[in-house]
């Protein structure tokens, strides 16, 4: 069985991580954009897991679990901020939630 | 009954000296937490139980060492601390000298409890006034028992708070809480330099136990140069004399001596037992005391010696001086306290130790007396104290009379009385000792001390006879009355005492008793006096000097001297205020108004201080509250920086829109000139 080049990883990686910030920046939904968050991280988790198979070493797997740890406690924070933002204000636009400005 | 262990006589005096210090505590601590509950009765049964209690030790202790095998017996009662590998022992001593003064202080401060059980019973402060009496005999006793420096200083700074308390008592008249302040404040500038006469004799001999210290002074050279030690490259004698002098600007402070004495007139604000006991009889002797503990070393600096004296023979006349013009029957006491003390320190500076602490002792009685008799007459007065309003006191109140005036001919020095002995015995001392190195003082101190001594017979017969004799002149419709037993009792005790106490100071062919039974403790000062007179006879090229005679022959003529002073006093003050000449007072005020004013107003030294001290260090304090305080670190720097934070946010608000997705291009854009700028 022939192995897949390190590179190939790396250029899937990236790809995955320009779609979701693309994602954040441009979508107005605030679940979607949610979304595009959790797909950046998981672009850097198989990052992380390509180098860690090309090194043979077992740190960049280690890392990548606790990214799935803090992508897992973000989705809830998230999740429920988001519930808490429909309450309040009906709406996840995230143009319309701007009152921190000045 | 562990505790008792230590009063057990089986174990001789040793373990029971700390119960001296710590009767008075206890009862200090039971009537200042529990005495408002306790009733009157109770209050005054703990005071006076407790002081007396500590009495019948004292007075144990003075036969033993009077009549027992060791004349010095030390307690100790626990190691305090290390420093600087000295320690420092919290423990106690007794001998003939401190066991003369602990029977002074809890014998007069016992008869002083009683007389307050009735002066005070009107007070609603009964408890805590007898709380801070108690207090009072505690740190006094400390003060006197301490076997070193450090412990002499808890008891100096322990009287020094009792009296502020008690000068202080009635503290809801602004007035007598000032007066409380100010003698705490000038208090302090004495134990500054008390304090470092302590340093001194720490960096100089690394010890400050008294016997240690004794035993190092038996053998100096004073004019060796120290080649160690933070006074290297100084001579010994210096740095002996600067000790000294440190610690005898702390006596003139506690002690009521020139330049710090102001505080002791004002200090009559408080009650009148008080100022009997605190400052008249105990407290303010503490500094002569202190010097007379350390005579030993006091005896290798002339200089010091010399200044002691002189300090002793200006305050001695100055404080006489101003006791003419009083009319407050406590100031004329109280400038009268000034005077005698400096008739103490005249003593200790010209080597006469025993006549110094004889008078010391003699004086506590009869000024006692004084003062208790004053405070009978204001009791009976309705606390008036101006002498101008009285006269004639004498039908009404023949108790206060009696006692009055003898203790009145005691302090005048008129013979027989106590008095007499113990101000002559100063006196000779002052003009026998020889003196070469400074061979002015001697002859200086006594023609001041004849002066004093005549202007003390003056004004206390002035005093005496405006109050007592004469016709009433103000309060007409009052009606004295005479004290009860609890009053008269301590009255006669004391003046029985001013009388008795002469058999002490007769001059025998072996030199007074009391001289005798001091000797022990002074024979250290007497032989290091010696010693430096022989070097300094080697240096100066003179013949060593004889030791004075002090039989009778010798005394005679200053005794005859001293009796036509007193008398000569005597007879100004009667002629002037019951004789023919009654109308001269008034036209010496009249034609001489300057001069005066001048004696009436203490010669404006209270106000010069005002000038000099007080009101630069109020508005020094005033600058660095207004200006360094209140502007500069709490609007400038806490303030100020407080608001310069808000300006800047003010201008950075304007950078927040509240759009997520902006914040987020922001970060993306800014992500990446950074990593272009780092790794391109």
């Amino acid at each position: 069985m022939g192995s897949v080049p390190l590179s190939h990883y790396l250029a899937l990686g990236s790809a995955l991580f320009a779609v979701g910030f693309a994602a954040l920046l441009v979508r107005r939904n605030a679940l979607v954009v949610f979304m595009g968050v959790e797909l950046m991280l998981n672009a850097a988790n198989m990052t992380f897991l390509a180098f860690s198979r090309a090194h043979q070493t077992m740190s960049g797997q280690a890392a990548a679990f606790f990214v799935i740890a803090v992508a897992a406690a973000e989705a809830a924070v998230g999740l429920a901020i988001m519930i808490a933002l429909v309450r309040n204000r009906n709406t996840l636009n995230v143009d319309e939630v701007d009152t921190l400005k000045y | 009954m562990d505790w008792l262990s230590g009063m057990n006589p089986a174990e001789g005096l040793q373990g029971a000296l700390r119960w001296i210090v710590l009767f008075p505590l206890f009862g200090a601590a039971v009537n200042g937490l529990l005495g408002k509950r306790l009733g009157r009765a109770n209050v005054h049964l703990v005071a006076c139980g407790a002081v007396f209690a500590s009495f019948v030790i004292s007075a144990i202790a003075l036969y033993t060492v009077s009549f027992g095998d060791a004349s010095r017996i030390t307690d100790l009662w626990w190691r305090w601390f290390w420093i600087g590998g000295v320690p420092v022992e919290m423990s106690l001593t007794i001998d003939r000298l401190s066991a003369v003064m602990m029977c002074v202080v809890t014998g007069v401060g016992f008869l002083i409890h009683i007389f307050s059980t009735e002066y005070m019973s009107h007070d609603e402060g009964y408890w805590r006034y007898f709380a801070y009496l108690n207090l009072f005999v505690a740190a006094m006793s400390l003060l006197v028992l301490g076997s070193n420096l450090l412990v002499m200083f808890v008891g100096w700074e322990g009287v020094g708070l009792a009296s502020y308390l008690l000068i202080g008592f009635w503290y809801t008249d602004e007035e007598k809480a000032f007066a409380g302040r100010k003698a705490f404040v000038v208090n302090r500038v004495g134990d500054f330099g008390f304090l470092l006469g302590i340093f001194t004799l720490v960096g100089l001999f690394g010890t400050i136990d008294f016997e240690q210290l004794q035993a190092l002074a038996a053998s100096i050279t004073p004019d060796a140069v120290l080649d160690a030690g933070i006074f290297s490259g100084w001579t010994l004698g210096a740095v002996i004399t600067m000790a000294c002098l440190f610690l005898f600007l702390g006596a003139t402070g506690k002690s009521a001596q020139l330049p710090l004495y102001v505080w002791l007139p004002d200090a009559m604000a408080g009650p009148t037992p008080v100022s009997a006991l605190i400052h008249a009889a105990t407290m303010v002797t503490a500094g002569v005391y202190m010097v007379a503990r350390l005579s030993f070393l006091y005896a290798w600096s002339p200089t010091a010696m010399a200044t002691v004296a002189v300090v002793g023979a200006l305050t001695a006349i100055f404080a006489a001086l101003m006791a003419y013009a009083q009319n407050d029957i406590k100031k004329v006491l109280a400038y009268s306290t000034v005077s005698q003390l400096g008739f103490m320190f005249i003593g200790v500076g010209v080597g006469a130790w025993w006549a110094a602490i004889y008078h010391l002792v003699t004086h506590a009685f009869f000024k006692a007396c004084l003062f208790l008799g004053s405070g009978s007459v204001m009791h009976a007065m309705r606390d008036e104290t101006d002498i101008r309003l009285f006269g004639g006191l004498r039908k009404e109140m023949w108790h206060t009379w009696a006692t009055f005036g003898i203790s009145t001919i005691a302090i005048t020095g008129v013979l027989p009385l106590s008095g007499f002995f113990s101000k002559d015995a100063i006196l000779h001392g002052a003009h026998a000792n020889p003196n070469i190195f400074f061979p002015w003082v001697p002859t200086f101190t006594y023609l001041i001390g004849l002066v004093a001594a005549l202007s003390t017979s003056f004004y206390m017969w002035r005093m005496f006879h405006l109050t007592f004799h004469g016709e009433r002149r103000g309060m007409l419709e009052h009606r004295a009355h005479e004290g009860g037993n609890a009053m008269v009792g301590p009255l006669w005790i004391l003046a029985g005492l001013a009388v008795g106490s002469a058999v002490w100071g007769l001059p025998l062919s072996g030199g007074a008793r009391f001289e005798n039974f001091l000797e022990p403790v002074f024979r250290a000062a007497d032989e290091n006096i010696a010693r430096m007179t022989a070097l300094g006879a080697e240096k100066l090229g003179v013949p060593v000097p004889h030791e004075p005679a002090h039989d009778f022959a010798a005394m005679l003529p200053g005794y005859l001297i001293a009796l036509v002073v007193a008398l000569i006093g005597f007879g100004i003050a009667w002629y002037l205020y019951l004789g023919p000449g009654k109308q001269i007072p008034a036209k010496i005020a009249q034609g001489a108004p300057a001069v005066y004013r001048a004696f009436a107003n203490k010669f404006y030294v209270d106000e010069f201080y005002r000038a000099v001290v007080v009101v630069p260090l109020h508005t020094t304090a005033r600058f660095l509250w207004r200006v360094v305080d209140s502007f500069t670190i709490d609007k400038l720097f806490v303030n100020g920086s407080a608001v310069l934070t808000g300006w800047m946010a003010q201008l950075f608000r304007y950078f927040q829109d509240g759009n997520v997705q902006r914040y987020a291009v922001v970060m993306a854009v800014s992500a990446v000139v950074i990593l272009w700028v780092f790794l391109g």
